[in-house]
């Protein structure tokens, strides 16, 4: 025994059935069909700003033994599911961290700084510990009229970070003048609008995730929705595909999507030119995650004078900003983020703008974009972009 | 040896930036006002949690106020505590520190063989810091206060914290039972556990004592215990967060934050 543990410096691990059951049942399974090959750890962009990329593979493994991770990089994972396009077994490795997630916070080992964001978004129903009764203020001088089904066609979901996030209100400002500017009769929930749940679920909360999406569902269903238009595709993703089970049928749609609609019917039109190249970051949870590529695109095409330019990894290959799986309440150093690489593609395309259409992209490459220094140069949400051509 | 009984003193607050005061009457209005655990609470509960995974033992929460305390106490038992003592009678309103210690005290000793009593720094509405001390004096035992951190001997029969003081820290040693209030933010709480979360709402986790149940003598509770004379009441402005972030590197946002400093305050 002694001479063993000389010839390892790695732990022992213990192999435990229970949480192999436990992850089985969770995951569906889902690990059992990694064979191993590790494209998902040359892939997942971790390696591209860590001398140690993030070791996909090894958690995979951990997770069909049932083995528990020790070294908090469980933690790492954003959600991106690029490592997903390229598995060639079709492994659904974001459940899968999720579930490893949910393990931890089961042996109440969650990363440091997450049972705060629990208790923020118990307490204050947003995860940005901000006072519930303020989450309307951003609309003080808009005078969005509270939502009524049988006035308006649409409810606006705001969401928790366009709510309190300064940069953040100005692109649901900007969402609010198309909407307007195309007649579309819509209301919000003002400082009643619940919290989707979304970091609950993104760092593995499941069984809190269920008590608020039940909670939030009902708010819904007793408000009488059932078109619903949010700004960030966290929310949309949450809403569409992990409702269901706690949902009446209310129908989400990213805001891209409807506006992309609103062009198509011919409700929605922009006059002004506005002689721009535009290259656009796509959001991992429009993207990759629901397959959402042409509406936003299709919105900057119909701008007069904008002109649409890729970054070398587009579309079903874009690179995450880092602000995804509970990343945007998790510090990462300077040096280490993903969004300095992917403003970096985007001034290589000699584009005047970065566009996103998520309030995290927008938080992520704007920070990067202010270390890099660059001029003439701007990160900005579609709607904003879309608000200037009205 | 017996097992280690902590008692952890909970107060339920209104969330401080829905309380106001009435024009009028000039008195409180939180009649609307969405309730939270006191903040400094959860610090003392956590302190008491990580005793318990240390040493084993039970963790009573203890609270005097009225029945609408009841569902925040149950988040405070999912983390991790053992029962819930509401003191909860209307001949236990309007009770000064002096009444309000009294009363938590008579609960203490009707628990029985209390071995640790944890409090939170201060309550976020009352805000004396009195509490902890209070208790201290009534019981005639030692007090620990502001600690962050705690190790206890069982077999000694000690605690032994830890406080922080201007340019370091001391340590400081007394026997059991003791009182110890806990600094705010000196640790993390932990998130419920969520396999206790619908046993936390089972019926008899919760114990109502009123102040029969107490023994209390009727001129140490409520109004009538309580020397203190509120003369006056007066609201200070609520602050409004701005939420701007300066950013670029630490020296443009030093520059920034003087420049704003001076514009703003003229410093
Ligand atoms: C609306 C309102 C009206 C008041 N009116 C009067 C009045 O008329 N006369 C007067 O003298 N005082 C009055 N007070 C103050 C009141 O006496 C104190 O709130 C109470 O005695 C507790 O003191 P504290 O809040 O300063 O607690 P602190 O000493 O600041 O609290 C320290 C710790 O003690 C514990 N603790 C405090 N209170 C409780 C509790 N009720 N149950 C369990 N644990 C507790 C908690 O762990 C807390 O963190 C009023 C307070 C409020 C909010
Ligand atoms: S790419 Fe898929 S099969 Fe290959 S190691 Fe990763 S999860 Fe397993
Ligand atoms: S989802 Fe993204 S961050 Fe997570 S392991 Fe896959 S590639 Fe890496």
């Amino acid at each position: 025994m002694a001479d063993f543990e000389q010839a390892t410096d790695e732990e022992v691990l213990l192999i435990d059935d229970e949480l192999w059951e436990q992850l089985i049942e969770l995951t569906d399974g889902a690990a059992a069909l990694c064979f191993q090959c590790g494209v998902c750890t040359a892939i997942c962009p971790w390696g591209l700003v860590r001398q140690k990329p993030l070791s996909v593979r090894t958690l995979m493994r951990q997770a069909q033994l049932g083995l528990q991770e020790k070294n908090g990089s469980l933690w790492l994972c954003t959600t991106c599911a690029q490592c997903e396009a390229y598995c060639p077994r079709g492994v659904n490795i974001v459940d899968v961290f999720r579930s490893l997630r949910t393990v931890a916070w089961e042996n109440r080992n969650p990363e440091k700084g997450l049972p705060s964001l629990m208790w923020s978004i118990f307490w204050n129903d947003n995860p940005w510990s901000q006072p519930p009764t303020q989450r309307a203020l951003w609309a003080n001088n808009l005078d969005i009229p509270i939502f009524n089904p049988q006035e308006h066609e649409v409810m606006l979901y705001i969401g928790c970070t366009s709510s309190y996030d300064q940069r953040a209100q100005k692109i649901a400002s900007a969402l609010v003048h198309i909407l307007r500017g195309a007649g579309v009769e819509f209301g919000f929930l003002g400082e009643e609008e619940p919290c989707c749940g979304e970091a609950v679920l993104s760092v593995g909360h499941k069984h809190y995730f269920e008590e608020v999406a039940a909670k939030t569902a009902q708010v819904f269903q007793e408000r009488g929705v059932t078109q619903m238009v949010t700004i960030s595709p966290h929310c949309y993703d949450v809403f569409r595909n992990h409702y269901p089970p706690f949902s009446n049928g209310f129908q989400p749609l990213h805001y891209t999507q409807y506006l992309f609609n609103l062009i198509s019917e011919g409700r929605l039109q922009f006059m002004k030119p506005l002689d721009l190249q535009v290259t656009f970051q796509d959001p991992c949870y429009l993207g990759r995650i629901n397959q959402e590529y042409q509406a936003p695109r299709e919105i900057l095409k119909s701008i007069p004078g904008v002109e649409l330019v890729e970054m070398e990894n587009s579309a079903e290959d874009a690179l995450c900003c880092g602000g995804g799986g509970g990343r945007m309440w998790l510090e990462t150093p300077i040096g280490e983020r993903f969004s300095d690489l992917r403003v970096e593609q985007a001034v290589q395309t000699g584009a005047d703008i970065l566009a996103a259409a998520c309030p995290f992209c927008v938080a992520c490459l704007e920070d990067s974009l202010k270390v890099r220094k660059t001029e003439n140069f701007e990160v900005r949400d579609i709607a904003e972009i879309a608000a200037r051509a009205l | 040896m017996a097992e280690l009984q902590i008692v952890v003193c909970v107060k339920v607050v209104p969330k401080p930036e829905e309380i106001r005061v009435d024009p009028e009457t000039h008195l409180l209005e939180r009649t609307n006002a969405r309730s939270e655990i006191n903040p400094p609470d959860m610090n003392a509960m956590e302190m008491a949690l990580s005793m318990k995974d240390r040493y084993g033992g039970r963790i009573s929460l203890l609270s005097m106020g009225p029945p609408f305390f009841e569902p925040n106490l149950r988040v405070a038992l999912a983390m991790g505590a053992d029962h819930i003592y509401l003191l909860s009678d209307p001949a236990f309103a309007g009770a000064d520190t002096l009444a309000t210690t009294y009363t938590l005290v008579q609960g203490i000793r009707k628990i029985g063989d209390v071995d640790v009593i944890l409090c939170g720094e201060e309550s976020s509405d009352g805000a004396t810091g009195q509490v902890p001390p209070g208790l201290a004096e009534w019981l005639n035992i030692p007090q620990l206060t502001l600690l962050t951190d705690v190790s206890i001997d069982q077999t000694l029969r000690t605690a032994r914290g830890r406080r922080e003081i201007k340019g370091g820290y001391e340590i400081l040693e007394v026997p059991l039972p003791c009182v110890i209030s806990v600094k705010t933010a000196c640790n993390e709480p932990r998130f419920m556990d969520y396999r206790l979360r619908s046993w936390a709402l089972e019926k008899d986790r919760l114990t109502v004592w009123d102040a029969g149940d107490l023994d209390a003598e009727p001129g140490h509770i409520g109004l009538t215990g309580s020397p203190t004379i509120v003369t006056g009441l007066a609201e200070a402005p609520y602050r409004e967060r701005r939420r701007e972030f300066l950013q670029g590197s630490p020296g443009e946002v030093v520059q920034e934050l003087a420049g704003i400093l001076r514009k703003e305050v003229e410093v």
